[in-house]
């Protein structure tokens, strides 16, 4: 089995858990806070039969809404993490006032090439662009609110620039541009 | 020599195992995704049980059959507590007589129970409108406009699916909207 196959079904266990436990906790908590009524009944109609129920539609729209907020949360706030350590990591090289900042914040430990990889930034970002696209399929649905859409399908694009940069930034290290030679 | 042998079987193992590892990375992939949508809340009636597990609500769903027809479009129902509306467009027609199934009416209780139906069109029609329930036919809109009030028993644990039934001897050329109330009665 090659190497690439193996470290990416490392890398996707966790985005696949977190997308489900986003959801899931979403809809707990939110009914917890809001002190909301709901049954989990079991429907032979999809291919899983357990479903969650609602006493009404805008219970419904709002208990959806939060939840899909915070399962595109639950996997935006770590790649965000990896896009930040990345981009550190290789403005260090080239930049000597970043190396001076991040000793003054005596952060300079933390800077590793560990979790700044193309693939596991690619994968997260697979993972969050399913995520967004099941909340915009909800918004168009009118399932969710449309603000919450817009976020998701921000964050896509966004996360989804910055996985193209570092891609950028691997490819240059393996063949590197011209100018870089002068 | 050995090792030479324990790494060529490592190596054929990986090749076969490769395509499952494949599936497996999918599988990942999709699993997730269908959980979302599969976890994703629907709105129903919360059923009310008492202390004993036991449902004390009366209950008889009214729901759409739905399907496509000529005359009969754009249907729609909005269920209340008790009470559901049903409306649907009367397109144009040739002088005839059309019918098409529009509620299925489940009696989900250990009871007989009636069931309402008050129906009419917006404008006066020169048409004669009923409905079918079990071969029995209901008149709900004669062709003066007059409009008659029917009820419906539906047995227990059974369910009776509602014909829309509409005659007119002349051909009408214009567009009309039909609104039926069905409404459960309560026993006493």
């Amino acid at each position: 089995m090659s190497k690439l196959l193996r470290r990416a079904l490392k890398i996707s266990i966790v985005p696949a858990i977190l997308l489900i436990a986003g959801k899931f906790i979403g809809i707990l908590c939110t009914s917890i806070i809001y002190n909301l009524n709901f049954q989990i009944s079991n429907d032979l109609n999809g291919l899983f039969s357990v479903q969650i129920y609602f006493p009404d539609a805008s219970t419904t729209l709002f208990v959806n809404s939060i939840s899909n907020l915070v399962m595109v949360v639950f996997l935006a706030l770590p790649l965000a993490y990896f896009i930040i350590k990345t981009t550190l990591y290789h403005t260090i090289a080239n930049n000597p006032r970043t190396i001076v900042k991040m000793t003054r914040f005596n952060m300079l430990k933390w800077i590793t090439a560990k979790d700044t990889s193309f693939l596991t930034m690619f994968i997260w970002c697979a993972f969050l662009w399913i995520a967004s696209g099941v909340t915009i399929a909800h918004t168009l649905q009118g399932s969710t609110y449309s603000w919450v859409g817009i976020v998701a399908g921000s964050l896509a694009l966004i996360a989804s620039l910055f996985t193209i940069k570092t891609f950028e930034i691997e490819t240059d290290n393996i063949y590197p541009r011209e100018h870089k030679y002068y | 020599m050995p090792n030479q042998k324990a790494q060529k079987f490592k190596n054929f193992v990986g090749h076969i195992l490769e395509p499952f590892a494949l599936g497996v990375l999918a599988l990942l992939f999709i699993i997730p995704t269908i959980t979302v949508m599969n976890l994703s809340p629907i709105t129903k009636k919360l059923k009310d049980l008492n202390v004993l597990g036991v449902n004390s609500q009366s209950s008889v769903s009214v729901t759409l059959v739905g399907g496509k027809h000529d005359v009969f479009t754009e249907e729609n129902l909005n269920k209340n507590d008790n009470t559901s509306d049903y409306s649907t467009k009367l397109n144009k027609r040739a002088a005839d007589s059309y019918s098409k199934p529009i509620l299925e009416i489940k009696n989900n209780t250990e009871q007989v129970q009636t069931v309402s139906f008050y129906g009419q069109t917006l404008n006066q029609t020169q048409s004669n409108i009923r409905i079918i329930v079990d071969d029995k036919t209901y008149k709900i809109q004669d062709d003066r406009g007059q409009t008659y009030p029917q009820e419906v028993t539906v047995l227990p644990s059974s369910k009776v699916i509602v014909f829309l039934a509409i005659e007119n001897l002349t051909g009408i050329q214009f567009s009309e909207e039909f609104d039926l109330q069905v409404k459960v009665v309560e026993n006493l």
